[in-house]
């Protein structure tokens, strides 16, 4: 027994917990949880919780299905809201296969993975989400057009707004779960809400992103409204990103900066968003895993529909935000095409893989776009060497499929899974006959 | 004339006193006497003891020279022989010693000092000379610059003559002297840091900072020239800000590293390494308390918890430090627990024996075989598996460590003993050897003359290098044998009585080992070894002599209870066969194999049950070479020519192919053999005891009905066809006879049957030995089909009905047995089948294809994983043959290469013939290789065939183990395995598909 667990097990005691949830993540992302009873976490500690994996998207098949989830006693914490009563805590988990050693199929495997490549290069990632998303006046109904709780705009202050009471609750929750929130305003469409997590390390973000998404959700069923991330809900409003930004560090010293070149940008930070660049195709299907998320990447705005890097360009798949004199570890690259309904820590862990490409290999980035890239022609696009992302979930699957670096960066399981269950979603959608076709062909033909 | 005598006497005196150059030696000893200095008698009596006195007289004349007044130097050399020996065997042992004397000649007078110096007057002394005062709180260098680096050097090295002086005069023991340089390192770091602390910015932030030694210096045995291992930690002064505090320590800090290892007009002292902070190099150099506890509660490794045992305060805040050491040791003490601790400790273990370059190891002193490094290492894993629970274990000095272990019965006493007295020795001449040059290095010299010197100050001076070697040996020896022993020896105390100078090891205590070694299941070892030791015959004596050697081998394989348990059973079954302990115990080699086959393999655990004696082969590498075919075919022909009856003599035959089958499956572990070696010494197996059952049968036959009217061939086909049999591959075979001119057919039919049926029975008789399957079913008409046609009937029929998958089938047919001028004419008959002239057509193409696609959708066992099926997944044994046999169907007629039975070949050829990418087919062949070998790795292991990657954790990292992965390392293995087959799949679904 550690200190860290110690203290886990003395709070338990101290604070009256009566339920310790355990947390992990699915290969879609989705939470999962598991409730025990705080006399149970000391085996839990020793030899992790045995559960059939099975029964978890893309975990494993029957015949294997023994898995072991084991909480990670440095990410405890209490849960803050009035619908836990009495106390209740969390701790996330990584996913063991019986015998001890990591499960493949753990997406927070996957991303530890990915870092431990990074940090035999001596590199740590740190990456800081802009996470959008949308509050409604009631829980979806099937057939109903969803209703957002207001109509204001980019940075309107709606006196009196559900919205703002929510970001306030919301805020508070967070940080009372030790979530530092950065910034937060208003974002473009109606009902839409806008909060930044601050810097922190990849897997911390990662496990922050899952908290946060939880905690939207009960905040908002605390205020009577429904929080949803899926990435387009409305065609004319802007979807739901999360444009996240990324640096390296070597040690305590900025690996994307240096003085005097470029925007501040090193040749590391170069070579980095060359391979984001590069790969962007192949890691679509990660960063932007839904069939509605194409509808995100199609509908202009901030959304980038191509591949395209430039200095503070919106329309841009990697921005260099302008640069802070003062403050080398400032220095840092945005990566605009994930969307709020990814998973983070497979989505993470592609980014970082395909930047790290980009250095290993030493890829040149060309010139960077200066224009609005929704505003080109396709011919001047052409001219200029700006290729379109997937415009499809299936372009996307097909652009993985052959992606060694997306294979090796997911383990050949979750890369299997992921591509099987994509491929089916596909299908199924392909099936539909949607509203679109209903208003346009029905009148007509 | 009286000159020239007396010159002749000095020379020859020079020479008795072991002056290599007496000529240039006699002009030195005149200017010495000159000086005043000595009787020239007990002077030379006293270089005679120094291990240069060449070097050490010319020192000496030279330092007479230098100083101003050089007769109280005569004096001491004539009056006080302590000084006058200590003084001649630091000249005679360092030069670099000696060089520091002659640039400040007054030092000699350090070196009359008569005892050990307690650390306290060290540190004042150091402090003292850069100008700081010993007893502020925060002592601070008043001296700065480079006049404070040339200070600090100087009073270093001035105490260094001292500790040198002692030691080679034989004053102190090499321990002491070990902790004295420690503490000397100690010292001058606070020194150090007191000049950094007066180089500081008046601006900076106030911090509290402690240095943490590590290593050698942590553990208060240090050497003459080595880096002082340290990390730093610091916590901010009352009101000062955190981040302005560690930016002030690590001011510090950095400058404390500098002043050390800075070179000067004095020289430096040592590089001060503090790599083994907290995330090494990458990491801050200071870190908070807090800080560092979070850091190895969260993310430290075992290693790191390994280096820790040694972590000491030794400069700067006192309290702080203590605070350090209490926060951490806690810590240390609970790293057995960890889950990965085995894996980590065999890797550690590993690591030190394989890092080295082979011809450096013969002459490490410290990280060769035998040693300093394997007997620390051995004391610091005892002491982290016991420690936990028993604290009088947790001494940071490895001699005080291993006497504790002793003293508490976890170790034997004389073993310990005889430890102390190796780690002594190597120490010695670590120290010797370092002093010569104060250079950091642990390599024996390969030079005469150094090797030479090096001897004398050991104290040999008959043969300085013949006896220093012997030594050396002689204890790298007893090392490399105690660091085996010293782990697994007192595990059998704990259940059996040996001698009164043996360790009790608890039974508590012994599981506790066993588990940290990674025996599953301690108690039922122990049992095991209380088996094979019990009583007082010479054979559980010769046991529990072997057993500490076996232990360790076992647990360095996949299923180390396995292997004791099959060690059990088949030391019960030889254990009175005369040559079986005798050939363990006297070679090596045949002990080690046995404990890592036994440890790994359960299909070979099955063969030695049934003939045990096979044991014998593992002792000469010509015996795992495999056997020729002709080879087996004589023997086998000689061992079913002794019996009468049929059964007897297939018993015989398959007795003889069981020793076979075991000797490519041992050649196999231990790496001897290749995938493809393996399957063509598998299918020579096979084919030669087919030829003798076949004998067999056609005799017993024939002593029924007479001589045979036919004569038959058997052809092999699938993998046996193509020479890649598998441990678990039947033998697909197609019977074919051809009658002798003029025999009826019908009874000509009759007789071939009665062999064919025959040759299966006496297989398939119940028997110990692995059974031999004989498989038919590709015949015409399958199984509905009859056993045996003659040559004619399959002509007939493949011309009237052969169907496109029958040709595919046919691609592997081979004669392997039987009249081989009838076999030749079967291979005739059917090439022009499966080598089409014009290739096949596409409506042909298209079936095999549509076959293919059905198979995939259909064969595969319900609840299987496809990915992890090796035969008929993606990627799998299937999707490659399939793919190279639909080219030979095609292009097999004009690509020559391509007629074979054999799919590497085909592959090769299909390459070479441009009918596939260079790549396409290395991705194929690749895949194919690493199924087939883990088809046989699961065979090995499990001692059943099996199609799916295993799903038990156990036996999949045994097949992991068994095809060279690490321990730990199944899921890498199932990664890489998935990756081959996922891209050769997508070649299969270019080429094949396409």
């Amino acid at each position: 027994m550690d200190k860290q667990q110690e203290f886990v097990l003395r709070t338990l005691e101290e604070r009256d917990i009566r339920f310790v949830r355990l947390w992990f993540t699915d290969v879609l992302g989705f939470l999962k949880s598991v409730a025990i009873a705080p006399a149970e976490l000391e085996g839990a500690f020793a030899e992790g919780i045995g559960f059939d994996g099975s029964s978890i998207e893309g975990f494993a098949r029957v015949y294997e299905s023994d898995m072991l989830a084991k909480p990670d006693p440095a990410t405890f914490q209490v849960l803050p809201w009035r619908s836990e009563l009495p106390g209740s805590a969390r701790m996330f988990c990584d996913i063991l296969m019986p015998d001890g050693t990591p499960s493949y199929a753990d997406p927070r495997h996957v991303l530890k993975r990915t870092l431990a490549r990074a940090a035999e290069l001596g590199f740590s990632f740190y990456t800081h989400p802009e996470i959008e998303f949308y509050l409604f006046q009631h829980a979806p109904e099937p057939g109903q057009v969803p209703a957002p709780i207001d109509s204001g705009g980019y940075f309107d202050h709606v006196a009196h707004g559900a919205g703002h009471d929510f970001r306030r609750d919301a805020i508070t929750m967070l940080e009372a779960m030790g979530i530092s929130v950065e910034f937060s305003h208003h974002e473009g469409g109606p009902g839409q809400q806008e909060i930044d997590l601050r810097y922190a390390d990849a897997l911390s973000t990662a496990d922050n992103i899952m908290t946060f998404r939880l905690v939207m959700k009960e905040v908002a069923l605390s205020q009577g409204v429904h929080a949803s991330f899926m990435p387009k809900p409305f065609t004319e409003h802007p979807g739901s990103g999360m444009h996240t930004h990324l640096s390296l560090f070597e040690g305590d010293r900025n690996a994307f900066y240096e003085a005097g070149a470029q925007y501040q940008l090193s040749k590391v930070g170069r070579a980095f968003i060359a391979g984001l660049l590069r790969h962007a195709h192949e890691i679509s299907a990660v960063t932007n895993q839904w069939v509605n998320s194409y509808k995100r990447l199609s509908g202009g705005g901030e959304a980038p529909a191509y591949v395209s890097w430039g200095h503070n360009n919106r329309s841009a798949l990697v921005r260099v935000p302008m640069y802070k004199p003062q403050k080398g570890n400032s220095t840092r690259v945005e990566f605009r095409s994930p969307d709020s309904a990814c998973n983070p820590y497979l989505s993470f862990a592609v980014i970082l893989a395909a930047g790290l490409r980009g250095i290993e290999e030493g890829y040149e980035l060309s010139e960077g776009a200066e224009d609005n890239i929704w505003e080109l022609t396709d011919a001047e696009r052409r001219a200029l060497g700006i290729e379109p992302l997937p415009t499809s979930l299936t372009d996307a699957v097909r652009a993985m499929e052959s992606s060694e670096l997306v294979a090796e960066t997911l383990g050949e399981h979750v890369f299997d899974f992921f591509l099987r269950n994509k491929r089916q979603e596909w299908a199924e959608y392909r099936r539909q006959v949607t509203r679109f076709e209903l208003d346009r062909y029905l009148p007509i033909l | 004339m009286t000159a020239e005598r007396r010159e002749g006497s000095t020379a020859a005196r020079l020479a008795r006193a072991g002056f290599s150059d007496p000529g240039a030696a006699a002009p030195a000893l005149e200017s010495a006497a000159v000086h005043g200095i000595g009787n020239e008698d007990e002077l030379l009596a006293a270089l005679a003891l120094t291990a240069d006195p060449d070097a050490a007289l010319a020192a000496l004349a030279e330092l007479a020279v230098r100083l101003p007044d050089a007769k109280q130097l005569a004096d001491a050399l004539t009056g006080d022989p302590t000084t006058r020996d200590r003084l001649l065997s630091v000249l005679g042992a360092s030069p670099a010693l000696a060089e520091h004397l002659l640039r400040h000649p007054e030092d000699w007078r350090a070196m009359t000092g008569v005892e050990q110096l307690p650390p306290s007057v060290l540190r004042r002394r150091l402090l003292a000379a850069v100008g700081a005062d010993p007893d502020a709180r925060v002592p601070t260098a008043a001296l700065s610059g480079s006049i404070a680096l040339d200070a600090l050097r100087v009073a270093y090295r001035r105490e260094l003559l001292d500790i040198a002086a002692r030691d080679l005069t034989g004053v102190v023991r090499v321990d002491d002297v070990a902790a004295e340089l420690a503490d000397l390192a100690a010292a001058t770091l606070d020194a150090a840091l007191a000049v950094a602390r007066g180089e500081l910015p008046a601006a900076a932030a106030q911090c509290r900072l402690a240095v943490i030694a590590m290593g050698k210096c942590g553990g208060r045995e240090l050497n003459y020239a080595s880096d002082v291992d340290v990390i730093f930690v610091a916590e901010p002064a009352a009101d000062t800000d955190e981040t302005d505090a560690l930016r002030t320590a690590t001011l510090l800090a950095s400058g404390l590293m500098r002043v050390c290892s800075a070179t000067t007009g004095e020289g430096t002292i040592w590089p001060v390494d503090a790599a083994l902070r907290p995330e090494g190099k990458a990491g801050p150099l200071v870190r908070t308390l807090a800080s560092h506890v979070a850091y190895y509660e969260r993310w430290a490794k075992t290693w790191e918890f390994q280096a820790l045992l040694k972590a000491r305060p030794v400069a700067g805040d006192p309290e702080l430090g203590r605070r350090y050491a209490e926060s951490i040791a806690p810590l240390v003490w609970a790293a057995a627990g960890r889950e990965d601790f085995v894996i980590d400790v065999q890797d550690m273990r590993r690591r030190v024996e394989a890092t080295l370059p082979a011809d450096a190891r013969s002459r490490q002193l410290k990280l060769g075989p035998g040693g300093l490094r394997d007997v620390e290492f051995a004391v610091q894993l005892l002491q982290l598996v016991h420690g936990r629970t028993d604290e009088r274990l947790r001494s940071p000095n490895t001699l005080e460590a291993l006497e504790a272990l002793s003293t508490h019965g976890y170790v034997g006493r004389d073993d310990a003993a005889e430890l102390d007295r190796a780690y002594r020795f190597l120490r010695t001449v670590e120290h010797r050897l370092q002093l010569y040059r104060l250079r950091r290095t642990h390599v024996m010299p390969d030079d005469e003359g150094e090797l030479r010197r090096l001897g004398r100050s050991m104290g040999f001076r008959g043969a300085p290098v013949e006896e220093l070697h012997e030594q050396w040996r002689r204890h790298a020896r007893e090392v490399r044998r105690l660091h085996e022993k010293l782990f697994y020896r007192p595990l059998l105390t704990s259940v059996a009585r040996l001698g009164p100078a043996e360790a009790r090891l608890t039974p508590q205590a012994a599981s506790a080992r066993l588990e940290a070694l990674g025996y599953l299941d301690p108690p039922g070892a122990l049992r095991h070894l209380e088996a094979l030791t019990a009583g007082v015959s010479r054979r559980a004596a010769i046991q529990r002599t072997l057993l500490p050697v076996m232990l360790a081998w076992f647990a360095d394989a996949p299923d180390p209870d396995g292997g004791l348990l099959a060690f059990r059973q088949v030391s019960e079954a030889l254990g009175s066969t005369h040559w079986y302990l005798r050939l363990l115990r006297d070679e090596g080699a045949v002990a080690e194999r046995l404990a890592h086959l036994l440890a790994s393999s359960r299909y070979v655990v099955d063969l030695l049950m049934r003939a045990p004696e096979a044991v014998a082969m593992l002792a000469d590498d010509a015996e795992l070479q495999p056997r020729t075919r002709d080879a087996l075919s004589a023997e086998l022909a000689a061992a079913v020519g002794r019996h009468e009856t049929p059964e007897l003599a297939v018993a015989a035959a398959r007795a003889v192919r069981r020793r076979e089958l075991f000797r490519v499956a041992v050649a196999d572990l231990l790496g001897q053999l290749d995938v493809e070696a393996v399957g063509a010494a598998l299918t020579d197996i096979t084919a030669t005891t087919l030829q003798a059952a076949l004998d067999v049968a056609t005799r017993s036959v024939q002593s029924e009905r007479g001589a045979l009217p036919t004569r038959i061939a058997v052809i092999a086909m699938g993998r046996f066809g193509g020479a890649e049999q598998g441990y678990s591959s039947d033998a697909d075979v197609l019977f074919v006879h051809d009658p002798l001119d003029g025999a009826d057919e019908r009874e000509a039919t009759d007789a071939a049957h009665a062999v064919a049926n025959e040759l299966r029975r006496l297989l398939g008789v119940p028997a110990p030995d692995p059974p031999l399957g004989v498989d038919a079913d590709l015949r015409p008409e399958g199984r509905q089909g009859p056993l045996v046609r003659t040559l004619a009937s399959y002509a007939a029929y493949y011309a009237r009905w052969s169907q496109v998958w029958e040709s595919q089938a046919l691609l592997r047919a081979q004669p392997v047995a039987g009249d081989r001028e009838l076999g030749a004419r079967f291979a005739a008959l059917v090439d022009p089948m499966r080598y089409p002239a014009d290739g096949i057509s596409d409506a042909e193409v298209r079936e095999i294809r549509r076959i293919k696609a059905r198979i995939d959708a259909e064969r595969l066992p319900r609840g299987t994983d496809p990915a992890r099926h090796t035969k008929l997944g993606p990627g799998g044994l299937a999707d490659v043959e399939w793919t190279v046999q639909l080219l030979q169907l095609r292009r097999g007629a004009d690509v020559a290469g391509l007629r074979t039975p054999q799919t590497l070949a085909a592959l090769g050829a299909a390459a070479d013939a441009g009918l596939l990418e260079a790549d396409e087919a290395m991705t194929l062949a690749e895949a194919w290789r690493l199924a087939s070998r883990v088809r046989n790795a699961m065979m090995l292991v499990r001692g059943r065939p099996g199609d799916s990657l295993p799903t038990d954790a156990r036996e999949l990292s045994g097949v992991a183990r068994v095809l060279g992965y690490p321990p730990g390392a199944a899921g890498t293995m199932v990664e890489d395995y998935r990756r081959a087959t996922r891209r050769a799949r997508t070649v299969v679904d270019r080429v094949f598909f396409r």
